[in-house]
């Protein structure tokens, strides 16, 4: 779920200002952002060493931000100037939509166990005594674990009678739903893409924001500010909850900000309620236990990916984005179709199929609003009269909603798996048993759904709260189960 | 007796709706609200119990304040008009305190 802290905000910042200068013609500047950003005799309330390293973060943020894997650097002295020209001539973009910087990154701790100063330096010494692999010395009167031989399996720290032994998280491991993220041998983070389903979770979750995903913001701008075709913009239903402003009148500044053309997303939802619903009726007939939902790409890819036991469940149906993408190609054929939304894992969805040719996120629309000089509070609301209940979509529990509306077959026995976290992982390792009669199953990755993305503006109570005021439909918070 | 009542009912009932309240003024430009104005959405419901009643939330139209360095970063808001940059939630409270207890709203 998106949080408002200050690596969110610095990131929105170099998108401001990248979009900035892409926008006023000056892209040869871009090697400036950095110095710009982190003046020699600037503040010194800053987290980093020294304003060189801060230099080097931002150069590697703006390498990501402009489309790049920062583990695919291979000059260190290629300029941004020249990775950006390099973005726009089409350069291949390889694997994998979340990277890691990795000078940002501070390799957290070694071990996830430390011996605190709460110890005693007991003579039992039950931590040395239990420890299996012999990784704890008393040094000065005070246990300490070697981290190159803990494997970190924590019996140390049940033993302890002082509980003077603490467990430290790592949280981008601590939030990955599937261990796709690992130190390295040289002890930074990677991300292993057979395995990430791009959930975006390690992304919010590292407070150093050394996991950036791999914008296309730069050629969407060049599409809109050079390019003769046309560009369609397609908003995620959960544009309702991210700006203080409703749909009619969010359409209306990305009109401004020279998209030539806006579809409603939410249109396309229908028609995945409508599919969904008939599949599920023709599925339950035709003998099968049951069926999960395919709008969320995260847990598409998790099925694919982890839960194959899982995988036949998933719906065929089309996502949302790819209703709204047909939509759309069919008044406009040469356009460039662009989703925004609060994902990241639409981003691979749009790559694996045809039809998408970019995915934004929110905040990079918020911020290229900034840089294009559009801004909300002079644009004139507009009301709404008529809404799309598939609104519904950008909250958990929204699709069962919507689909439950144009099912008819045997009784609906509903489910709905409220993020992917590893408790919900293991209900859904249960399911795949088998031993329940549930009959529909909606998974959403972000506890909450959409509007709890990680590309959101601004944080789930805040958008939860702006949706319900806007959307003209309400989403209600999905209970414990 | 009762007409004596009711005028002390009157009174008090005047005396609170003339009593000042602390004067919250949000931006609304997109700025602040990207980099992290959105928060103030919230305020209502973030109010401790002691200021609760006290606070007149108001918008206010961008001032520019974004564009002139000197005044420092986003988002920023004005208690009592005075302007507090790179403002959240707690700093605001903390602010509003002040004015409630040791300010112009004591």
């Amino acid at each position: 779920m998106a949080q408002t802290n200050n690596a969110t905000l610095v990131r929105r910042e170099i998108i401001t200002r990248l979009s900035k200068l892409y926008a006023e013609g000056r892209l040869e500047d871009i090697d400036r952002i950095p110095l710009e950003m982190a003046p020699r005799y600037g503040d010194s309330n800053s987290s980093r060493c020294c304003v060189h390293k801060t230099r080097a973060i931002i150069r590697y943020r703006i390498m990501a931000l402009l489309g790049y894997n920062v583990a695919d650097e291979t000059d260190e002295l290629e300029s941004l100037y020249s990775y950006a020209v390099r973005s726009l001539s089409g350069a291949d973009r390889g694997n994998g939509v979340l990277t890691v910087v990795d000078e940002a990154c501070t390799s957290c701790v070694k071990s996830n166990y430390t011996v605190s100063n709460i110890c005693r330096g007991c003579l039992a010494a039950h931590c040395m005594v239990t420890c299996p692999k012999d990784a704890i010395t008393m040094v000065n009167g005070q246990a300490k674990i070697n981290p190159d031989k803990c494997v970190n399996c924590g019996l140390c720290q049940k033993v302890c009678p002082y509980h003077a032994i603490i467990y430290v998280p790592i949280p981008c491991e601590e939030s990955c739903p599937v261990k796709a993220i690992y130190r390295n041998e040289h002890g930074i983070e990677e991300i292993d893409y057979d395995k990430c389903i791009h959930c975006g979770k390690c992304m919010v979750a590292c407070p150093f924001g050394a996991i950036m995903y791999r914008s296309q913001l730069i050629h969407v701008l060049h599409r809109i500010l050079n390019d003769d075709k046309p560009v369609v913009a397609m908003l995620a239903p959960a544009v309702c909850g991210q700006f203080k402003a409703n749909y009619k009148t969010v359409t209306k500044a990305v009109l401004e900000m020279g998209f030539s053309d806006v579809f409603e997303v939410a249109a396309g939802a229908v028609m995945t309620a409508k599919h969904e619903a008939e599949e599920l009726a023709e599925r339950l007939e035709s003998g099968s236990q049951y069926m999960t939902t395919s709008c969320c790409p995260a847990w598409v890819e998790m099925a694919e990916k982890h839960l194959p036991q899982l995988k036949p469940s998933v719906s065929d149906t089309w996502s949302p984005m790819r209703y709204t993408a047909a939509l759309a190609r069919e008044k406009y054929p040469d356009a460039t179709l662009v989703f925004i939304g609060p994902c990241v894992a639409k981003q691979a969805e749009a790559m694996k199929y045809e039809g998408v040719d970019f995915v934004m996120t929110f905040e990079e629309l918020g911020s290229m609003m900034v840089a294009l000089n559009v801004d909300l509070q002079n644009i004139e609301p507009e009301p709404e009269n008529e809404v799309l209940h598939e609104r519904v979509f950008a909250g958990s529990a929204g699709v069962m909603d919507s689909v439950g509306n144009y099912y008819h077959g045997p009784a609906l026995k509903p489910l709905v798996i409220n993020g992917l976290d590893k408790k919900n992982i293991a209900s859904l390792r249960r399911i795949a048993t088998g031993k329940h009669d549930y009959n529909m199953i909606e998974v959403m990755a972000c506890e909450g759904g959409c509007l709890s993305g990680p590309g959101s503006i601004s944080t789930p109570d805040v958008a939860r709260k702006l949706f319900n005021t806007q959307a003209g439909v309400t989403i209600e918070q999905v209970a414990e189960v | 007796m009762r007409i004596n009542t009711l005028k002390r009912f009157t009174l008090t009932l005047f005396n609170q709706d003339m009593e000042k309240k602390v004067e919250l003024e949000i931006c609304l430009g997109t700025l602040c609200f990207i980099m992290g104005g959105s928060a103030f959405e919230m305020i209502s419901e973030s109010l401790p119990e002691d200021l609760m009643g006290k606070v007149l939330v108001k918008g206010m139209n961008c001032p520019g304040y974004c564009n002139m360095p000197k005044y420092g970063r986003a988002p920023f808001v004005k208690v009592n008009g005075e302007l507090i940059a790179e403002a959240n939630i707690q700093k605001v409270i903390a602010k509003m305190r002040e004015e409630v207890y040791h300010g112009a709203n004591k």
